[in-house]
């Protein structure tokens, strides 16, 4: 019966590999790619035309990297702080207005984002938090922050209070207990919530564009005017250097937090 | 006292926030409501809600917007739940294949697209196998699949991007409960199936609701994959807004945040829908 | 007890940053503006003042950033030249128009003084709602010496922005006009007006489109089949109301309707935009691109983008062209600066140069250049593939009053998609 399931299992996980990797793959090729015709399986004509652009302004290229990815970090980061206090207040506690809260922690999903840019982005002019890095970082915030109080309640109702309550009875304090035990077993949820807030804030083009003015120039930015743009080559090239940068950011969090998470393993419900 | 005021404080960057979303929110309203003082328009009007609602095509696009986000985000929730139990089952959560399972939620939409343009047109990879087979001499044998007005390369794009997004954001969850709960099912009889359907599942109905509304939510009001992979009629809402929203005459504006405003009115809908199923499903679980 | 300490402490940290509301909390911009110039003042300065005070400063120039030739040209060509003769810092920011405008009508309303945004490359409908809500500064464009050196003032297109008094308000950029390419070695005969144009499409069933409109180039060639059935005087100072424009077309619309069973979809659907358009006459999946860069089949040839063989053609008619123009934001801190840039824009080096580089069609008049401007001119090599200068100006329509475009487009999209 177990072998069978696993051929089963392995063929509809190698399915679903093969739908993700073979349009990455055409990806690639497009990026060396300038014409690439009816009925030809290949391209008819290469070029390092768009790789010859990116290592032309590759300095200015890898110092919007890293601003992009300070803002993005800084989002991440307080996306899971704000959306851990917000989960445990709504998961732990019962205190009126509580639906209210949760409802407001929602509403951001239940908007088309060019609402919310467009609507903020007077009030942000008169207060002068337009054109600035942290008018941009608070706007990602806003919307990264419904996924990770969303990821957050899900892991801390699942966590329940129950190995918190334990550990106060054996005598911690109460910010003990919550740093020694709770917190560590929610890294492996926190580790989504900051990825899935990491990726929101990375990609997000019209707001950073509405609030960030011109002044602040994220990838994104740079990058969305070629993907609407005829040359595919670009548009390939900026996707695939996107992509990179993400898994590897991906990549080094899930190692770290492997590290520096205890082996216990955590019960939930 | 002291505890009673622990959520409050806890809450009260969300609460921060939550203001600033909701001027943000107001403002966009107050716009659709024909106020917009940069252009000289001051007084609060219906006009152009009562525009919108009149349109002629105004039917069509809500019935293809609520078809594709609906059609998406069920498909994606059953299947990537499906995946996602697949996964847990066969004990992969972790390394490489999560780094695949991000992919798709990494990459843009307008990304995705570009290659279901390059796939799957009547011009495209698809297309070109099979004329290279033999099977077809001209890209017109082939079946549109895109620029349809089923909207079936809307859906397959919304998919690809979708069913990744409910596996990551479900399988730490099912994970762990499938570790230790599902085995003491199996420990006390139940087979693999029984378990995960009747413990499993219904523990993670919660996060898996969640993710449904969240997708639909999103295929509603997003107009980058309908605009790009749609037909020309009928248009997904938030393409008619974002087209009143280009038009140089800055007049148009009010135009497009009524439209949106509607589009609100119906996330709020599923909202409040979400929010009765999930009262169901939590009450079940404590009964 | 501590936990809640923390958290008060991080709600105070954002509560903190927030009430940053009340001062201006700007990043450093790459040069220091020194001297906040008031618009009073830089209106009385002549350009040689202008020059002094830009000196140092930084100049942003806003507008569309998916042309990556355009793109490079001006942060290796144009930026570095600014920087060098009139030690300017030239930012370019990468924004789509509506964006730009939203902007500017949001720092604008909310009484922005040092605005962000210097200047704005724009033109048309963009141009006339900015003009009217009193967004641009202005009259700045035929003070500047390289303005009245070079531009010849007679030309329509200086004057008026389809059909729309400039009145100084913008100053010309480049030169664009609607050409149509085809590939000779699949289609050999290419169509000179609308009846050959129908038999091509006939010959070519299902392989020719135009993109659909709102789209800038689909809206221009749908004009242009309307100036080859109807005549375009008429259009030129038309009554912007639906029924006057809808008969004046008709015969128009009638023809485009006998067309669409010949079209790629039967004409059930078109391709989004001019980039979708050219994405499929590059893939092979139709025959026949539209382009407003007129030499863009040159470049596209030597990319490879394009088959060799691929070449442009007009109506014999005509087709139809614009200028688009650079403007300053009403609420600019550097108009000086920007003033300075825009002239050194119009400079015929400048302009020679970009012409060789990506083949836009300058805008300074050749019949005011000396002989050595002349050469720099002459000597460019346009490429294959494009219509010889001469012959593509001598057919060359003006654009319609602004105000009528949108009008058409709804027609067309009532009248003529699926029909």
């Amino acid at each position: 019966m177990k072998r069978k399931k696993n051929i089963w299992e392995g063929l509809i996980i190698g399915i679903f590999i093969f739908l993700v990797i073979v349009p990455i793959l055409t990806i690639l090729v497009w990026v060396g790619t300038e014409r690439w015709a009816w009925p030809s399986l290949i391209p008819q004509k290469f070029s390092m035309r768009a790789v010859n652009g990116i290592l032309r302004n590759r300095q200015q290229l890898v110092r919007l990297c890293m601003s992009s990815l300070f803002i993005s970090a800084s989002v991440a980061f307080l996306s899971v702080v704000i959306g851990t206090m917000t989960a445990r207040a709504l998961e732990c506690y019962d205190f009126f207005g509580k639906r209210l809260f949760s409802f407001m922690s929602m509403l951001p999903f239940l908007v088309p984002g060019t609402v919310f840019a467009m609507g903020v982005q007077i009030t942000f002019i008169k207060c002068g938090l337009s054109g600035t890095v942290q008018g941009v970082i608070i706007v990602h915030l806003i919307c990264s922050l419904p996924y990770a109080v969303t990821l957050m309640q899900d892991g801390t109702r699942a966590m329940g209070v129950k190995l918190e309550e334990q550990a106060r009875v054996l005598g911690a304090g109460a910010l003990q207990a919550f740093f020694k035990v709770t917190l560590p077993n929610l890294f492996p949820v926190m580790l989504s919530a900051f990825s899935m807030a990491f990726v929101v804030s990375f990609s997000q083009y019209f707001l950073t564009l509405m609030i960030g003015g011109g002044n602040v120039k994220t990838f994104a930015i740079v990058m969305v005017p070629y993907l609407g743009s005829g040359e595919r080559n670009f548009a390939s090239i900026y996707s695939v250097i996107f992509l990179v940068i993400m898994l590897l950011v991906f990549g080094i969090l899930e190692w770290i937090v492997g590290r520096f998470t205890k082996a216990q393993e955590v019960e939930y419900y | 006292m002291k505890k009673k005021m622990t959520p409050y404080i806890l809450l009260v960057p969300q609460l921060i926030l939550g203001v600033v979303f909701i001027i943000g929110l107001g403002t966009g309203i107050i716009q659709s409501l024909g106020v917009i003082p940069a252009f000289g328009l001051t007084e609060p009007t219906l006009k152009y809600y009562k525009e919108v609602l009149t349109r002629p095509d105004l039917l069509q696009s809500l019935k293809y917007s609520l078809y594709i986000a609906f059609m998406s985000a069920f498909l994606a929730t059953v299947t990537g739940t499906f995946l996602c139990a697949v996964l847990v089952s066969a004990g992969k959560v972790r390394g490489i294949i999560m780094r695949i399972v991000q992919i798709p939620i990494i990459v843009p939409h307008v990304v995705v697209a570009l290659f279901i343009v390059n796939i799957l047109s009547q011009n495209g990879i698809l297309a070109r196998i099979l004329a290279n087979a033999g099977l077809i001499t001209d890209q017109q044998q082939f079946p549109m699949l895109i620029y349809d007005r089923y909207g079936l390369g809307v859906i397959l794009a919304y998919l690809w991007k979708e069913i990744p997004f409910i596996i990551y954001f479900v399988i730490a969850l099912m994970a762990n409960i499938n570790g230790s709960l599902g085995e003491a099912a199996t420990n006390l009889g139940a087979n693999k199936l029984q378990a995960f359907m009747n413990v499993t599942l219904p523990l993670c109905m919660n996060t898996v609701l969640s993710g449904f509304l969240i997708i639909f939510v999103f295929a509603l009001g997003a107009y980058e994959l309908p605009f790009i992979l749609g037909a020309t009629t009928p248009k997904a809402l938030p393409v008619l807004a974002y087209l009143e929203y280009t038009k140089p005459d800055l007049r148009a504006r009010p135009y497009a945040m009524a439209i949106n405003g509607i589009l609100i009115v119906i996330s709020l809908i599923a909202a409040v829908l979400y929010y009765i199923l999930l009262r169901r499903s939590t009450k079940k679980l404590a009964g | 007890m501590k936990k809640r300490i923390a958290a008060l402490l991080l709600s105070t940290v954002m509560a903190f940053s927030l009430t940053a509301c009340g001062n201006s909390a700007k990043t450093e911009k790459a040069d220091n503006k020194e001297t906040k110039q008031t618009t009073e003042a830089v209106e009385d300065m002549s350009f040689d003042e202008m020059v002094d005070a830009a000196k140092g400063t930084t100049v942003t120039f806003y507008g569309w950033g998916g042309d990556d030739n355009l793109n490079d040209w001006l942060d290796n060509y144009y930026a570095p030249r600014l920087k060098e003769k009139y030690d300017i810092t030239l930012e370019r920011v990468p924004m789509d128009i509506d964006a730009i405008l939203s902007q500017l009508s949001g720092e604008i309303s909310a009484d922005k003084k040092d605005g962000d945004i210097d200047m704005i490359w724009i033109n048309g409908e963009n141009f006339k709602t900015c003009k009217e809500n009193n967004m641009l500064y202005g009259p700045f464009a035929e003070e500047l010496p390289n303005f009245q050196s070079y531009i010849d003032t007679d030309d329509e297109e200086t004057n008026a922005d389809f059909c729309f008094p400039i009145e100084g308000y913008e100053a010309p950029y480049g030169k664009a006009q609607l050409v149509m390419i085809a590939d000779t070695a699949v289609t050999p005969d290419l169509p000179t007006n609308t009846d050959e144009f129908m038999e091509f499409c006939k010959a070519n069933k299902g392989k020719v489109t135009y993109p659909e409109l709102p789209d800038f180039t689909g809206s221009a060639f749908v004009r242009n089949v309307i100036y080859d059935i109807c005549g375009y005087e008429q259009f030129m100072d038309m009554e912007a109301d639906k029924e006057t424009v809808k008969a004046a077309i008709e015969p128009a619309l009638e023809y485009l309707r006998e067309l669409n069973p010949y079209l790629w979809n039967e004409g059930k659907t078109f391709p989004k935009d001019s980039t979708a358009l050219t994405n499929m006459y590059s893939d092979g999946e139709v025959v026949m691109d539209i382009s407003y860069g007129a030499y863009s089949t040159a470049t596209n040839i030597e990319n490879g983008t394009y088959t060799e063989t691929s070449q442009s053609f007009q109506f014999d008619k005509g087709t139809i062209g614009n200028t688009n123009y650079i403007a300053i934001a009403a609420n600019s801190g550097n108009v000086a600066g920007a003033q300075v840039a825009i002239n050194e824009m119009l400079d015929p080096e400048v302009q020679a140069d970009r012409f060789a580089e990506i083949r836009t069609i300058p805008v300074v008049d050749y019949n005011k250049l000396n002989d050595t401007q002349k050469e720099a001119f002459d000597k460019v090599e346009i490429g294959k593939g494009v219509i010889p200068q001469d012959e593509l100006l001598s057919k060359r329509l003006p654009e319609m009053p602004s105000a009528l475009v949108p009008i058409i487009e709804e027609i067309w999209a009532e009248e003529v998609v699926g029909k």
